[in-house]
């Protein structure tokens, strides 16, 4: 059974323009020990739904439906008491910025104490020394827990931040695009320590990013969403090197590859849909090279099989529309 | 073919706020942003500044367009010393030298329709008013804002990302400048927009023949726009060439570790570690010798004592490393 399991997931926004559907009907799982890619670029709806599996979302958030069942159990239905207790211990979270983590007025050593001991109930004396083995863990010299945050650099507080997430051993960690802000060299060091210490605590991780490269640096699985939907989904070797959703496709055109022939990189004309609209069909239609004129009205299934799927009408057609897709005179509208 | 451009060992410091130790001795501590760096910029070339946060290269963009004053140095624009241009010359400067903005959710102003904000640099360069809504369109037009009627009364809120930075585009070429400088022209928009965006700065450079700094820490973006590119450490320029060559042979052991860490789309890609140690060190006191000596695998004695000069090892390639040295 995996880990995590998204069903039917809808988290709507209450705005002055009117209730904004940022996940409109998301299912995903996360299986035991393994990295989740979700992919998507900005107003997806990738980062609302990872916030819903920690519970902590802003004030106009709500819940429109679905469920988030860690271990068999309804993170949505169950009691806050209970939700605040696997918080932290079972799921934990890194954020983009560890700026958003880390106190600009404590020392990094006092606040990762602070967490073992207010919620992991140690004593002073074991979370001294659990906080030095922290630092060890994810790569920090130990003479830098009396430091305050600002004494870092970039790079170093997101592993005080990833330190801080991993203090009280937990099964499923969250990380919101932990890397985009941070250098390439210090990126991928950052990466690799994050793929090791999946791998070395059995760790089950969500990824949160808009970089496909990052995905395929680290990921197992891959999610892609567009506009609150997962409009594709399956593991990242499969995924990535054969995409059978065109939006999957179009991503893979417009991101710079250093390793292939310079050629025009392939916009994906439009943008996205106004979520505070009402949609029907496929919600990548407009901008879709490929579409027909079912893919305008009703629900569309996903398609797949070999724990892959894609909600793309053509999905049988995949092997062609991938051929047509890296001509990039096909993503041209007229 | 002429340099339009050229930076002769320029140097930018900023003073820090002083210890009263520092002040008892007499010391001025300062961040060395750009340390000495020299290049020239062919007519119509287009140049990556590449490096990671801190190696100073907005610094430089900043300096080039005469928005920071060097500490030390010179930077010629069309034969002239532009730190001593002074009223109307200053004036023609500001005319043919732009700045394309990073952010373009920041860079317009929220309450001006496009019409007003594409205009503004022709208020400030004097041109008369009943010439403004042409230049304008005209200026949409080379950005393919489409639909120009449908856009000059829209305000930023009202448009997306990708417009955004066609309008910040637009407001700088309405002046129609000769040169071009970049900040991280994409950093800020998503990568289905971000391709239409730099496709769109090549073909208006190519058009207008424009000479372009593209300022950016994405070798892979870099390589799209840019002929060639210069690589920087901590204030120093440490490499120099076509960008492919770059990419394909990086000679610097600092340019070899970042075009290594780049990441790449594809599942099957090395997870060997990096070529390179520890972090950036703090540019208030770079190591002596070679800046990049502590971080780098190959470091040998003479690296600690004396600073490799930015050399030419072959035709339009540059490389300040003692491995270099023949």
């Amino acid at each position: 059974m995996a880990l995590l399991s998204i069903r039917d997931l809808r988290v709507h926004y209450r705005t002055p323009r009117g209730v904004t559907r940022a996940v409109d009907g998301a299912s995903f799982e996360v299986p035991e020990g393994q990295i989740v890619g979700l992919v998507g670029e900005s107003g997806c709806g990738k980062t609302t739904a990872a916030r819903a599996i920690t519970g902590v979302m802003p004030a106009n958030a709500r819940f429109a439906g679905g469920s988030i069942a860690y271990r068999g159990e309804d993170l949505l239905t169950a009691p806050d008491r209970r939700v605040k207790e696997l918080r932290w211990r079972d799921i934990a979270f890194i954020p983009q910025s560890a700026m958003n983590s880390l106190d600009p007025v404590y020392r990094v050593g006092a606040q990762l104490r602070e967490v073992l001991i207010e919620r992991g109930g140690m004593d002073r004396a074991r979370a001294t020394t659990r906080a030095a083995e922290l630092f060890d863990m994810v790569g920090l010299d130990q003479g830098r827990l009396d430091d305050y945050p600002h004494q870092f650099s970039g790079g170093m507080r997101q592993r005080a931040a990833i330190a801080l997430a991993l203090a009280l051993n937990p099964s499923l960690v969250i990380a919101d695009e932990p890397v985009t802000a941070l250098d390439v060299i210090v990126q991928r060091q950052v990466l690799d320590t994050i793929k090791s210490l999946q791998r070395r605590f059995n760790l089950s991780v969500i990824l949160v990013t808009h970089d496909i490269s990052v995905v395929a640096y680290v990921a197992d699985q891959v999610v892609v969403m567009y506009a609150g939907h997962v409009i594709e989904q399956g593991p990242a070797r499969a995924v990535l090197a054969e995409p059978n959703h065109p939006y999957t496709m179009g991503l893979y055109n417009a991101f710079p590859d250093l390793t292939s022939a310079v050629s025009s990189l392939v916009p994906i004309e439009g943008s996205p849909p106004d979520l505070s609209q009402e949609l029907t069909g496929c919600r990548f239609a407009p901008r879709c090279p490929f579409v027909i004129e079912p893919c305008r009205s009703g629900a569309i299934p996903d398609q797949g099989n070999d724990g892959r799927s894609a909600a793309c009408l053509r999905a049988a057609e995949a092997v062609e529309l991938r051929r047509l897709a890296r001509v990039p005179s096909t993503w041209l509208h007229s | 073919m002429a340099a339009l451009l050229e930076a002769d060992d320029v140097v930018k410091h900023f003073p820090v706020k002083r210890s009263l130790g520092e002040i008892a001795t007499g010391r001025h501590p300062a961040v060395h942003a750009v340390d000495g760096i020299s290049f020239a910029i062919e007519s119509g070339e287009s140049v990556g500044l590449l490096g990671e946060s801190g190696c100073g290269k907005t610094t430089t963009g900043r300096l080039l367009l005469r928005l920071a004053v060097p500490t030390a140095g010179t930077i010629r624009f069309d034969g002239q010393d532009i730190g001593t241009l002074a009223g109307d010359d200053l004036a023609t400067f500001r005319r043919r030298a732009q700045l394309v903005f990073q952010n373009p959710f920041e860079a317009l102003n929220p309450r001006f329709t496009v019409l007003r904000a594409i205009a503004e640099p022709l208020v400030n360069a004097g041109v008369p008013r009943a010439d403004h809504q042409a230049r304008v369109v005209e200026a949409m037009r080379r950005v393919n804002l489409a639909d120009v009627d449908q856009h000059l009364d829209k305000y930023p809120h009202q448009m997306s990302g990708g417009q955004l930075q066609r309008v910040v585009l637009a407001r700088a070429l309405v002046l129609e400048p000769i040169f071009l400088v970049a900040d991280e022209p994409v950093s800020m928009l998503d990568v289905s927009v971000r391709a239409g965006i730099l496709n769109l700065m090549r073909d208006v450079r190519q058009a207008m023949g424009l000479t372009a700094v593209y300022i950016s820490h994405d070798l892979a973006l870099v390589r799209y726009v840019c002929d060639r590119t210069l690589v920087m450490y901590l204030g120093k320029v440490v490499e120099d060439g076509p960008t492919e060559e770059v990419i394909r042979l990086p000679q610097h052991p600092y340019t070899q570790a970042l075009v290594k860490a780049v990441p790449v789309p594809h599942v099957d890609q090395s997870h060997e570690p990096l070529p390179i140690k520890g972090n950036v060190p703090d540019a208030k006191n770079p190591p002596s010798g070679c800046r990049f000596r502590d971080r780098c695998p190959h470091a040998m004695a003479r690296c600690a004592s004396e600073e490799p000069p930015l050399r030419e090892v072959a035709p339009r390639r540059r490389v300040a490393c003692h491995l270099l040295a023949a």
